[in-house]
């Protein structure tokens, strides 16, 4: 049992790895995980082993992992608890959507795309040069 | 002063110029820059570096400092875009240009502020760089063509130090692939990204429109960019974060 429990330590530390990646490089001060509650492990009537990890208080709320072993092997590793809020799967960036609009607008420059010359001609880019500053 | 276009690399470049110094000969080089790249490194000249490159004439101790550069940039976003975004498709010559548009204007832009220019934009078929403000208290006003209007926009970006790129195809037709596939990239309509460097931004609005609707997703969490997609449903996809002009 001493190697399942550590298994499952290894498990919670690499969920909490994963909550703590920031892709957008900004840095966070975290604080140590806190246990709260003890690991427990459980034998079903199919013969694989079933042991929860402790549950882990992070800043992003509580992470908690259940494996399941076959023998000493692992065949899941399944999230118990995980947070409700922060970085999980759905903290993923997310662009907001609205409707396309048209608007004439006091602009300096354009971006699009404006390669060949007959579209630069009756471009607004065009009309922008011309105009001067 | 100086209020400047000249039809190189294929495109329209514009350049307006706020600075009241006199700077004529840093302009002149820096379009004598652009004239060097088209010269280098365009597949449609058969004699360019690029096109000797892509013919297998020129051996890897012989490639030039710059196309060593753009290789390198170039298998990187063939590589973070999971070959949507390619230089090498079958039944086609090896073509950079996607990263070569891009890295030229900012390095002619590079050019222009060691040279001493602190307020301009630099507008290359589209892609732009912005430096300073135009007038004291203000940001540079970059309009975002309308995909399917050209006089009108359908955005308005704020920009001091930084670039924006647009990927569209509502001008010259289907001619963005995807490398996954080798056809023409579906899904959307116009993709433009704001970075701090337009080699990056440029080669992300090509990868994204490459990807299709794939895309949308995938530009959202690319790091340190913000972007403004329009899809086939005209539908607007935008950072949270973009600045409004």
């Amino acid at each position: 049992m001493k190697k399942t429990i550590f298994v499952v330590a290894l498990s919670i530390a690499g969920f909490i790895a994963v909550w703590r990646f920031e892709p957008m490089g900004t840095s966070v001060a975290t604080s140590a995980p806190t246990v709260t509650s003890a690991p427990s492990a459980s034998s079903g009537a199919d013969g694989n082993t079933t042991a929860d990890g402790t549950a882990e208080s992070t800043q992003f709320g509580t992470v908690q992992v259940r494996v399941t072993f076959d023998g000493s092997r692992i065949r899941d590793v399944a999230l118990v608890q995980e947070p409700s809020s922060g970085r999980g799967v759905g903290a993923l960036p997310q662009l907001r959507e609205e409707a396309l609009q048209a608007q004439s607008a006091n602009i300096d420059t354009v971006s699009g795309a404006t390669m060949t010359s007959e579209a630069y001609i009756s471009s607004l880019q065009a009309a922008l040069d011309a105009k001067g500053s | 002063m100086v209020r400047h276009v000249e039809y190189v690399m294929g495109m329209p470049i514009s350049l307006d110029l706020r600075d009241e110094e006199d700077l004529a000969s840093a302009v002149t080089e820096t379009f004598t820059w652009l004239h060097e790249v088209d010269a280098r490194f365009s597949p449609y000249k058969v004699d360019s570096e690029v096109s000797r490159y892509g013919r297998g004439l020129l051996a890897a101790a012989d490639l030039s400092e710059e196309l060593d550069d753009v290789l390198s940039r170039c298998a990187y976003y063939e590589d973070i875009s999971g070959g949507a975004f390619s230089t090498q498709l079958p039944g086609h010559d090896f073509d950079p240009c996607a990263v070569v548009k891009g890295w030229a204007v900012q390095r002619a832009a590079d050019h222009l502020h060691a040279a001493g220019a602190r307020r301009f934009c630099l507008n290359a078929g589209g892609d732009v760089v912005t430096s300073g403000e135009p007038e004291p208290g203000r940001a540079w006003r970059v309009g975002i063509r309308h995909p399917e209007q050209p006089q009108a926009v359908c955005a308005v970006l704020a920009s001091r130090d930084g670039t924006v790129a647009t990927s569209a195809t509502y001008e010259r037709g289907a001619h963005i692939l995807d490398g996954r596939t080798g056809q023409p990239a579906t899904g959307l309509l116009s993709v433009t990204v704001v970075a701090d460097d337009l080699t990056h931004a440029d080669a992300l609005a090509t990868a994204t429109f490459a990807l299709g609707t794939d895309g949308i997703a995938w530009a959202a969490t690319q790091p340190g960019v913000e972007v403004l997609i329009i899809d086939e449903g005209r539908r607007v996809h935008r950072s949270p974060g973009l600045t409004p002009g």
